[in-house]
Protein backbone atom coordinates (compact mmCIF):
# COMPACT_ATOMS: atom_id res chain seq x y z
CA UNK A 1 0.00 0.00 0.00
CA UNK A 2 1.26 3.43 -0.91
CA UNK A 3 1.49 5.74 1.72
CA UNK A 4 2.80 9.27 1.12
CA UNK A 5 4.53 11.19 3.70
CA UNK A 6 3.33 14.49 5.51
CA UNK A 7 6.49 16.22 5.70
CA UNK A 8 7.07 19.50 3.63
CA UNK A 9 4.77 20.31 0.33
CA UNK A 10 8.12 20.59 -1.93
CA UNK A 11 9.35 17.40 -0.66
CA UNK A 12 5.47 15.80 -0.64
CA UNK A 13 5.44 16.65 -4.39
CA UNK A 14 8.58 14.78 -5.16
CA UNK A 15 7.34 11.73 -2.62
CA UNK A 16 4.51 11.83 -4.48
CA UNK A 17 6.10 11.47 -7.86
CA UNK A 18 8.12 8.69 -6.55
CA UNK A 19 5.27 6.63 -5.25
CA UNK A 20 3.57 6.62 -8.19
CA UNK A 21 6.60 5.77 -10.12
CA UNK A 22 6.84 2.66 -8.17
CA UNK A 23 3.15 1.97 -8.61
CA UNK A 24 3.23 2.66 -11.75
CA UNK A 25 5.92 0.31 -12.00
CA UNK A 26 4.53 -2.40 -10.00
CA UNK A 27 1.36 -2.25 -12.07
CA UNK A 28 3.35 -2.63 -15.32
CA UNK A 29 5.31 -5.98 -14.01
CA UNK A 30 1.59 -7.30 -12.48
CA UNK A 31 0.60 -6.65 -16.28
CA UNK A 32 3.27 -8.96 -17.59
CA UNK A 33 3.50 -11.16 -15.08
CA UNK A 34 -0.52 -12.24 -15.43
CA UNK A 35 0.58 -12.67 -19.61
CA UNK A 36 3.27 -14.78 -18.56
CA UNK A 37 1.67 -17.99 -18.06
CA UNK A 38 0.09 -17.60 -21.85
CA UNK A 39 3.68 -18.06 -22.93
CA UNK A 40 3.71 -21.61 -20.99
CA UNK A 41 0.72 -22.43 -22.91
CA UNK A 42 2.23 -21.66 -26.16
CA UNK A 43 5.26 -23.29 -25.33
CA UNK A 44 3.37 -26.63 -24.07
CA UNK A 45 1.24 -26.51 -27.04
CA UNK A 46 4.13 -26.31 -29.98
CA UNK A 47 6.02 -29.40 -27.47
CA UNK A 48 2.55 -30.96 -28.09
CA UNK A 49 2.33 -30.53 -31.56
CA UNK A 50 6.21 -32.30 -31.99
CA UNK A 51 4.80 -34.94 -30.11
CA UNK A 52 1.69 -35.02 -31.90
CA UNK A 53 4.18 -36.20 -35.24
CA UNK A 54 6.13 -38.82 -32.82
CA UNK A 55 8.95 -35.60 -33.02
CA UNK A 56 9.59 -36.47 -36.56
CA UNK A 57 11.09 -33.73 -37.41
CA UNK A 58 14.33 -34.13 -34.96
CA UNK A 59 16.90 -36.69 -35.93
CA UNK A 60 17.08 -39.80 -34.40
CA UNK A 61 19.37 -40.95 -31.65
CA UNK A 62 22.81 -42.11 -32.23
CA UNK A 63 22.69 -45.92 -31.18
CA UNK A 64 25.60 -45.56 -28.72
CA UNK A 65 23.45 -42.99 -26.81
CA UNK A 66 20.36 -45.13 -27.33
CA UNK A 67 22.50 -48.28 -25.65
CA UNK A 68 23.16 -46.01 -23.26
CA UNK A 69 20.11 -44.50 -22.36
CA UNK A 70 19.10 -48.39 -22.38
CA UNK A 71 15.51 -49.98 -22.02
CA UNK A 72 12.74 -47.44 -21.56
CA UNK A 73 10.85 -47.77 -18.54
CA UNK A 74 7.38 -49.88 -18.33
CA UNK A 75 4.36 -48.44 -19.92
CA UNK A 76 2.01 -49.03 -16.51
CA UNK A 77 5.46 -47.18 -14.38
CA UNK A 78 5.02 -43.99 -16.60
CA UNK A 79 1.41 -44.17 -17.08
CA UNK A 80 1.33 -44.13 -13.03
CA UNK A 81 3.77 -41.54 -12.91
CA UNK A 82 1.84 -39.28 -15.23
CA UNK A 83 -1.51 -39.83 -12.76
CA UNK A 84 0.51 -38.90 -9.50
CA UNK A 85 2.25 -36.31 -11.23
CA UNK A 86 -1.49 -34.29 -12.09
CA UNK A 87 -2.66 -35.23 -8.68
CA UNK A 88 0.36 -33.41 -6.60
CA UNK A 89 0.47 -30.62 -9.43
CA UNK A 90 -2.93 -29.60 -9.19
CA UNK A 91 -3.04 -30.10 -5.09
CA UNK A 92 0.11 -27.44 -5.15
CA UNK A 93 -2.01 -24.94 -7.58
CA UNK A 94 -5.16 -25.12 -5.03
CA UNK A 95 -2.99 -25.05 -1.97
CA UNK A 96 -0.82 -21.98 -3.31
CA UNK A 97 -4.46 -20.31 -4.66
CA UNK A 98 -5.71 -21.31 -0.98
CA UNK A 99 -2.36 -19.43 0.80
CA UNK A 100 -2.71 -16.50 -2.15
CA UNK A 101 0.65 -16.93 -3.38
CA UNK A 102 2.06 -15.53 -6.20
CA UNK A 103 3.93 -18.36 -7.21
CA UNK A 104 2.50 -19.96 -10.47
CA UNK A 105 5.65 -22.00 -11.83
CA UNK A 106 3.98 -22.48 -14.80
CA UNK A 107 7.26 -23.63 -17.13
CA UNK A 108 8.23 -25.92 -14.71
CA UNK A 109 5.10 -27.72 -15.62
CA UNK A 110 5.94 -27.24 -19.09
CA UNK A 111 8.91 -29.13 -18.70
CA UNK A 112 7.78 -32.03 -16.80
CA UNK A 113 5.59 -32.75 -19.28
CA UNK A 114 7.71 -32.43 -22.31
CA UNK A 115 9.55 -35.05 -20.52
CA UNK A 116 6.28 -37.38 -20.21
CA UNK A 117 5.99 -37.27 -23.99
CA UNK A 118 9.61 -38.06 -24.39
CA UNK A 119 9.20 -40.95 -22.07
CA UNK A 120 6.32 -42.36 -24.28
CA UNK A 121 8.25 -41.95 -27.27
CA UNK A 122 11.57 -44.26 -25.95
CA UNK A 123 8.67 -46.72 -24.81
CA UNK A 124 6.83 -46.67 -28.40
CA UNK A 125 3.71 -46.01 -27.27
CA UNK A 126 3.64 -42.27 -27.35
CA UNK A 127 0.84 -42.15 -29.82
CA UNK A 128 -1.41 -44.11 -27.48
CA UNK A 129 -0.96 -41.98 -24.53
CA UNK A 130 -0.47 -38.34 -26.27
CA UNK A 131 -3.75 -37.11 -25.63
CA UNK A 132 -3.12 -38.22 -21.38
CA UNK A 133 -0.79 -36.08 -21.38
CA UNK A 134 -2.03 -33.60 -23.07
CA UNK A 135 -5.63 -33.27 -21.26
CA UNK A 136 -3.10 -33.58 -18.26
CA UNK A 137 -1.22 -30.17 -19.56
CA UNK A 138 -4.11 -28.06 -20.28
CA UNK A 139 -5.47 -29.21 -16.82
CA UNK A 140 -2.42 -27.91 -15.01
CA UNK A 141 -1.67 -25.10 -17.20
CA UNK A 142 -5.15 -23.63 -17.39
CA UNK A 143 -5.81 -24.00 -13.43
CA UNK A 144 -1.90 -22.15 -13.02
CA UNK A 145 -3.13 -19.69 -15.24
CA UNK A 146 -6.17 -18.74 -14.00
CA UNK A 147 -4.30 -18.98 -9.99
CA UNK A 148 -1.64 -16.38 -11.80
CA UNK A 149 -4.83 -14.43 -13.55
CA UNK A 150 -6.87 -13.80 -10.19
CA UNK A 151 -3.80 -12.86 -8.20
CA UNK A 152 -2.34 -10.46 -10.71
CA UNK A 153 -6.11 -8.86 -11.02
CA UNK A 154 -6.52 -8.65 -7.30
CA UNK A 155 -2.70 -7.06 -6.90
CA UNK A 156 -3.44 -5.05 -9.65
CA UNK A 157 -6.66 -3.75 -8.44
CA UNK A 158 -4.93 -3.16 -5.15
CA UNK A 159 -2.12 -1.05 -6.90
CA UNK A 160 -4.30 1.03 -9.10
CA UNK A 161 -6.59 1.99 -5.78
CA UNK A 162 -3.78 3.04 -3.85
CA UNK A 163 -2.51 4.98 -6.82
CA UNK A 164 -6.14 6.71 -7.07
CA UNK A 165 -6.09 7.59 -2.98
CA UNK A 166 -2.06 8.95 -3.80
CA UNK A 167 -3.48 11.11 -6.77
CA UNK A 168 -6.59 12.58 -4.95
CA UNK A 169 -4.35 13.35 -1.93
CA UNK A 170 -2.20 15.08 -4.15
CA UNK A 171 -4.99 16.44 -5.64
CA UNK A 172 -6.41 17.92 -2.60
CA UNK A 173 -2.80 18.77 -0.41
CA UNK A 174 -0.46 19.81 -3.19
CA UNK A 175 -0.21 22.19 -6.57
CA UNK A 176 -2.95 24.76 -4.92
CA UNK A 177 -2.08 27.51 -1.97
CA UNK A 178 -6.03 28.10 -1.29
CA UNK A 179 -6.36 24.44 -0.97
CA UNK A 180 -3.45 24.05 1.70
CA UNK A 181 -5.00 26.90 3.69
CA UNK A 182 -7.76 25.26 3.95
CA UNK A 183 -5.84 21.99 4.84
CA UNK A 184 -7.45 20.92 8.37
CA UNK A 185 -4.12 19.68 8.99
CA UNK A 186 -2.55 22.83 8.48
CA UNK A 187 -4.60 24.51 10.44
CA UNK B 1 -18.03 -12.84 -14.47
CA UNK B 2 -14.75 -14.75 -13.57
CA UNK B 3 -13.98 -12.10 -10.75
CA UNK B 4 -17.23 -13.00 -9.34
CA UNK B 5 -17.04 -15.28 -5.90
CA UNK B 6 -19.32 -17.86 -7.91
CA UNK B 7 -16.63 -18.20 -10.57
CA UNK B 8 -13.52 -18.08 -7.96
CA UNK B 9 -15.41 -21.15 -6.17
CA UNK B 10 -16.68 -23.03 -9.13
CA UNK B 11 -14.23 -22.72 -11.65
CA UNK B 12 -11.09 -23.91 -10.22
CA UNK B 13 -13.38 -27.28 -9.02
CA UNK B 14 -14.32 -28.12 -12.50
CA UNK B 15 -11.26 -27.88 -14.02
CA UNK B 16 -9.45 -29.80 -11.59
CA UNK B 17 -11.91 -33.00 -10.85
CA UNK B 18 -12.97 -32.15 -14.89
CA UNK B 19 -9.11 -32.57 -16.11
CA UNK B 20 -8.46 -35.36 -13.76
CA UNK B 21 -11.29 -37.35 -14.56
CA UNK B 22 -10.14 -36.63 -18.04
CA UNK B 23 -6.87 -37.66 -17.74
CA UNK B 24 -7.67 -41.26 -15.21
CA UNK B 25 -9.93 -42.36 -18.12
CA UNK B 26 -7.61 -41.67 -21.35
CA UNK B 27 -5.09 -43.81 -19.05
CA UNK B 28 -7.32 -46.89 -18.40
CA UNK B 29 -8.83 -47.10 -22.20
CA UNK B 30 -5.19 -47.29 -23.21
CA UNK B 31 -4.22 -49.60 -20.36
CA UNK B 32 -7.78 -51.87 -21.51
CA UNK B 33 -6.79 -51.59 -25.29
CA UNK B 34 -3.16 -52.87 -24.85
CA UNK B 35 -4.42 -55.55 -22.94
CA UNK B 36 -7.21 -56.58 -24.94
CA UNK B 37 -4.62 -56.36 -28.39
CA UNK B 38 -1.76 -58.74 -26.14
CA UNK B 39 -4.60 -61.13 -25.59
CA UNK B 40 -5.86 -61.21 -29.11
CA UNK B 41 -2.14 -61.71 -30.18
CA UNK B 42 -1.78 -64.63 -27.74
CA UNK B 43 -5.34 -65.92 -28.88
CA UNK B 44 -3.76 -65.78 -32.62
CA UNK B 45 -0.69 -66.75 -32.04
CA UNK B 46 -2.74 -69.61 -30.42
CA UNK B 47 -4.68 -70.43 -33.09
CA UNK B 48 -1.47 -70.31 -35.70
CA UNK B 49 0.10 -73.00 -33.59
CA UNK B 50 -3.09 -75.02 -33.88
CA UNK B 51 -3.20 -75.14 -37.32
CA UNK B 52 0.61 -75.97 -38.03
CA UNK B 53 -0.07 -78.43 -35.63
CA UNK B 54 -3.15 -79.66 -37.52
CA UNK B 55 -1.35 -79.88 -40.90
CA UNK B 56 1.76 -81.85 -39.18
CA UNK B 57 0.69 -85.51 -40.05
CA UNK B 58 -0.31 -84.18 -43.21
CA UNK B 59 3.50 -82.50 -44.44
CA UNK B 60 5.00 -85.84 -42.51
CA UNK B 61 3.23 -87.86 -45.15
CA UNK B 62 3.39 -85.41 -47.80
CA UNK B 63 -0.16 -85.36 -48.66
CA UNK B 64 -0.50 -81.67 -50.69
CA UNK B 65 -4.17 -82.31 -51.04
CA UNK B 66 -4.96 -82.64 -47.78
CA UNK B 67 -2.91 -79.47 -46.77
CA UNK B 68 -4.42 -77.66 -49.24
CA UNK B 69 -7.78 -78.58 -48.05
CA UNK B 70 -7.11 -77.30 -44.72
CA UNK B 71 -5.76 -73.94 -45.66
CA UNK B 72 -8.53 -73.50 -47.96
CA UNK B 73 -11.27 -74.29 -44.76
CA UNK B 74 -9.04 -72.33 -42.84
CA UNK B 75 -9.46 -69.31 -45.08
CA UNK B 76 -13.45 -69.69 -45.76
CA UNK B 77 -14.03 -69.21 -42.18
CA UNK B 78 -15.41 -65.45 -41.18
CA UNK B 79 -13.05 -63.21 -39.64
CA UNK B 80 -9.68 -64.98 -41.18
CA UNK B 81 -8.58 -62.26 -44.18
CA UNK B 82 -5.32 -64.38 -45.68
CA UNK B 83 -3.87 -67.48 -44.74
CA UNK B 84 -0.93 -69.59 -46.23
CA UNK B 85 2.58 -71.52 -45.72
CA UNK B 86 5.47 -70.44 -47.65
CA UNK B 87 8.73 -72.45 -47.41
CA UNK B 88 12.17 -70.78 -45.90
CA UNK B 89 13.19 -69.51 -49.54
CA UNK B 90 9.46 -67.41 -49.41
CA UNK B 91 7.91 -69.32 -51.62
CA UNK B 92 4.22 -69.47 -50.86
CA UNK B 93 3.14 -73.78 -51.39
CA UNK B 94 -0.55 -73.27 -50.07
CA UNK B 95 -2.70 -70.32 -49.93
CA UNK B 96 -6.48 -69.99 -49.49
CA UNK B 97 -5.81 -66.80 -52.17
CA UNK B 98 -5.04 -70.05 -55.28
CA UNK B 99 -3.30 -67.24 -57.38
CA UNK B 100 -0.69 -66.56 -54.19
CA UNK B 101 0.40 -69.91 -54.95
CA UNK B 102 4.47 -70.31 -56.46
CA UNK B 103 5.15 -66.63 -56.04
CA UNK B 104 7.37 -65.52 -53.29
CA UNK B 105 6.77 -63.27 -50.69
CA UNK B 106 8.55 -59.79 -50.07
CA UNK B 107 11.03 -60.13 -47.07
CA UNK B 108 10.49 -56.37 -46.76
CA UNK B 109 7.03 -56.26 -46.29
CA UNK B 110 5.93 -55.59 -42.23
CA UNK B 111 5.72 -59.17 -41.39
CA UNK B 112 8.97 -60.54 -42.70
CA UNK B 113 11.39 -57.35 -41.82
CA UNK B 114 11.51 -58.54 -38.20
CA UNK B 115 13.31 -61.97 -38.93
CA UNK B 116 15.13 -60.74 -42.57
CA UNK B 117 16.14 -57.16 -40.83
CA UNK B 118 19.59 -58.53 -40.72
CA UNK B 119 22.00 -60.30 -42.68
CA UNK B 120 21.33 -63.82 -41.07
CA UNK B 121 17.42 -64.52 -40.20
CA UNK B 122 16.42 -64.77 -36.63
CA UNK B 123 15.30 -68.49 -35.57
CA UNK B 124 12.78 -67.92 -32.64
CA UNK B 125 10.30 -64.47 -32.20
CA UNK B 126 8.27 -64.17 -29.36
CA UNK B 127 4.45 -63.66 -29.54
CA UNK B 128 4.25 -60.00 -29.96
CA UNK B 129 6.75 -59.75 -32.41
CA UNK B 130 5.10 -62.45 -34.53
CA UNK B 131 2.22 -59.78 -34.80
CA UNK B 132 1.82 -56.98 -37.17
CA UNK B 133 -0.73 -54.77 -37.57
CA UNK B 134 -1.61 -53.28 -41.31
CA UNK B 135 -4.69 -52.19 -43.25
CA UNK B 136 -5.22 -54.64 -45.86
CA UNK B 137 -6.84 -53.66 -49.40
CA UNK B 138 -10.09 -54.05 -48.78
CA UNK B 139 -9.28 -51.51 -46.15
CA UNK B 140 -9.71 -54.34 -43.23
CA UNK B 141 -7.71 -53.97 -40.43
CA UNK B 142 -6.06 -56.83 -40.02
CA UNK B 143 -4.21 -58.70 -37.05
CA UNK B 144 -1.40 -60.95 -38.55
CA UNK B 145 0.37 -63.67 -37.45
CA UNK B 146 3.51 -65.33 -38.42
CA UNK B 147 3.97 -69.28 -37.12
CA UNK B 148 7.49 -70.72 -37.95
CA UNK B 149 7.21 -74.16 -38.77
CA UNK B 150 10.60 -76.03 -37.22
CA UNK B 151 12.47 -78.53 -38.32
CA UNK B 152 11.80 -81.91 -36.29
CA UNK B 153 13.57 -85.26 -36.42
CA UNK B 154 10.34 -86.96 -37.79
CA UNK B 155 10.64 -84.02 -40.54
CA UNK B 156 14.37 -85.03 -41.16
CA UNK B 157 13.79 -88.71 -41.39
CA UNK B 158 10.57 -89.34 -42.85
CA UNK B 159 10.31 -91.74 -46.24
CA UNK B 160 9.02 -89.42 -48.46
CA UNK B 161 11.60 -86.29 -48.54
CA UNK B 162 13.45 -85.46 -46.11
CA UNK B 163 15.14 -81.87 -44.58
CA UNK B 164 18.97 -81.61 -43.98
CA UNK B 165 19.22 -81.64 -39.59
CA UNK B 166 21.02 -78.23 -40.26
CA UNK B 167 17.93 -76.36 -41.31
CA UNK B 168 16.11 -75.29 -38.72
CA UNK B 169 13.05 -73.39 -40.12
CA UNK B 170 11.19 -75.50 -42.89
CA UNK B 171 8.77 -72.73 -43.65
CA UNK B 172 6.43 -69.85 -42.20
CA UNK B 173 2.63 -69.87 -41.63
CA UNK B 174 1.32 -66.54 -41.98
CA UNK B 175 -2.50 -66.05 -40.91
CA UNK B 176 -4.23 -62.50 -41.24
CA UNK B 177 -7.56 -61.89 -38.58
CA UNK B 178 -9.97 -59.48 -38.89
CA UNK B 179 -9.74 -56.65 -35.82
CA UNK B 180 -13.30 -55.71 -36.31
CA UNK B 181 -14.70 -57.50 -33.26
CA UNK B 182 -12.09 -56.00 -31.09
CA UNK B 183 -12.41 -52.74 -32.61
CA UNK B 184 -15.90 -52.60 -32.07
CA UNK B 185 -15.09 -54.03 -28.45
CA UNK B 186 -12.95 -50.92 -27.87
CA UNK B 187 -15.49 -48.73 -29.12
CA UNK B 188 -18.15 -49.90 -27.08
CA UNK B 189 -15.71 -49.93 -24.28
CA UNK B 190 -14.87 -45.92 -25.20
CA UNK B 191 -18.08 -44.96 -25.26
CA UNK B 192 -19.27 -46.37 -21.78
CA UNK B 193 -16.23 -44.78 -20.20
CA UNK B 194 -17.27 -41.21 -21.90
CA UNK B 195 -20.85 -41.96 -20.49
CA UNK B 196 -19.49 -42.58 -16.99
CA UNK B 197 -17.04 -39.72 -16.88
CA UNK B 198 -19.73 -37.29 -18.32
CA UNK B 199 -22.28 -38.46 -15.41
CA UNK B 200 -19.37 -38.06 -12.95
CA UNK B 201 -18.28 -35.04 -13.89
CA UNK B 202 -22.08 -33.40 -13.83
CA UNK B 203 -22.90 -34.88 -10.17
CA UNK B 204 -19.42 -33.71 -9.15
CA UNK B 205 -19.42 -30.09 -10.97
CA UNK B 206 -22.91 -29.91 -10.83
CA UNK B 207 -23.65 -30.50 -7.22
CA UNK B 208 -21.04 -28.86 -5.99
CA UNK B 209 -21.84 -25.74 -7.77
CA UNK B 210 -25.68 -26.56 -6.91
CA UNK B 211 -25.21 -26.36 -3.06
CA UNK B 212 -23.12 -23.51 -3.32
CA UNK B 213 -25.52 -21.50 -5.17
CA UNK B 214 -27.99 -22.44 -2.72
CA UNK B 215 -26.40 -21.71 0.56
CA UNK B 216 -24.07 -19.26 -0.28
CA UNK B 217 -23.66 -17.73 -3.46
CA UNK B 218 -27.68 -16.78 -3.06
CA UNK B 219 -27.78 -15.46 0.40
CA UNK B 220 -24.54 -13.47 -0.10
CA UNK B 221 -26.18 -11.88 -2.82
CA UNK B 222 -29.57 -11.46 -1.48
CA UNK B 223 -27.82 -9.88 1.34
CA UNK B 224 -25.54 -7.64 -0.93
CA UNK B 225 -28.69 -6.31 -2.26
CA UNK B 226 -30.95 -5.43 1.04
CA UNK B 227 -27.63 -3.82 2.05
CA UNK B 228 -26.78 -1.51 -0.93
CA UNK B 229 -31.00 -0.57 -1.33
CA UNK B 230 -30.74 0.37 2.59
CA UNK B 231 -27.51 2.46 2.02
CA UNK B 232 -29.08 4.03 -0.47
CA UNK B 233 -31.77 4.77 2.16
CA UNK B 234 -34.54 2.37 1.09
CA UNK B 235 -35.98 0.49 3.85
CA UNK B 236 -38.67 -0.45 2.73
CA UNK B 237 -38.60 -3.98 1.59
CA UNK B 238 -38.48 -6.96 3.74
CA UNK B 239 -35.03 -7.94 5.39
CA UNK B 240 -34.36 -11.11 3.78
CA UNK B 241 -34.45 -14.97 5.93
CA UNK B 242 -31.15 -16.24 5.65
CA UNK B 243 -30.00 -18.95 7.46
CA UNK B 244 -26.43 -21.01 8.88
CA UNK B 245 -23.30 -18.48 9.43
CA UNK B 246 -24.90 -15.65 7.03
CA UNK B 247 -27.38 -15.11 9.67
CA UNK B 248 -25.09 -13.27 11.86
CA UNK B 249 -23.80 -11.01 9.27
CA UNK B 250 -27.33 -10.70 8.28
CA UNK B 251 -28.23 -9.74 11.87
CA UNK B 252 -25.19 -7.29 12.62
CA UNK B 253 -25.95 -5.54 9.51
CA UNK B 254 -29.55 -4.93 10.39
CA UNK B 255 -28.43 -3.94 13.34
CA UNK B 256 -26.16 -1.40 12.33
CA UNK B 257 -28.92 0.13 9.70
CA UNK B 258 -31.59 0.48 12.79
CA UNK B 259 -28.90 2.30 14.58
CA UNK B 260 -28.02 4.07 11.28
CA UNK B 261 -31.79 4.76 10.92
CA UNK B 262 -32.20 5.93 14.50
CA UNK B 263 -29.01 8.46 14.60
CA UNK B 264 -30.40 10.40 11.26
CA UNK B 265 -34.49 10.11 12.81
CA UNK B 266 -32.89 11.96 16.30
CA UNK B 267 -30.27 14.49 14.36
CA UNK B 268 -33.54 15.25 12.03
CA UNK B 269 -35.43 15.85 15.42
CA UNK B 270 -32.65 17.83 16.41
CA UNK B 271 -32.50 20.22 13.32
CA UNK B 272 -36.11 20.83 13.49
CA UNK B 273 -36.35 21.56 17.27
CA UNK B 274 -36.62 25.73 18.05
CA UNK B 275 -33.14 27.21 18.85
CA UNK B 276 -33.62 27.46 23.16
CA UNK B 277 -31.00 30.16 23.46
CA UNK B 278 -32.30 33.63 22.00
CA UNK B 279 -29.80 35.46 19.51
CA UNK B 280 -29.44 38.61 21.14
CA UNK B 281 -28.77 36.09 24.34
CA UNK B 282 -25.88 34.66 22.79
CA UNK B 283 -22.33 36.31 23.79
Amino acid sequence: MVQPSDSLPGAETTEYHRLRREAEKKIRKLQSRANRGLWALALFIAASIGAYRNFAFLPSLPENIQSLLGESPPTELINAALIVYTFSAIILILSRMTLGSGQAGAMAHVGYLTGFYVFYFFANVLEDNFWAVFAAGVTVLALANYHLWTYCNEALRQERESLAILERREKFFGGQPSAESSDPQNG
Amino acid sequence: MFKSICAKAIVPVALTVTGFVVVCCLLLYTTIKTDLTNDAVKHSSALADTIVKSTRYAMLRSDWDTIGNIIQNIGEQKGVEHVRIFNKKGLVMFSEDPSEVDHFVDKKSAGCASCHAGPVPSATLKDMQKARHFVNERQVKVLAITAPIYNEPACFSAACHFHSPEQKLLGTLDIGLDQAPLTKTLSVMGGRMLVFSFMVLVLTVGGVAALLRKNVFQPIRTLTDFTEKAAGGNLTHCFPEIGGELERLAHHSRQLLHQRDHAMTRLQELEEEPDPVPKAKRG
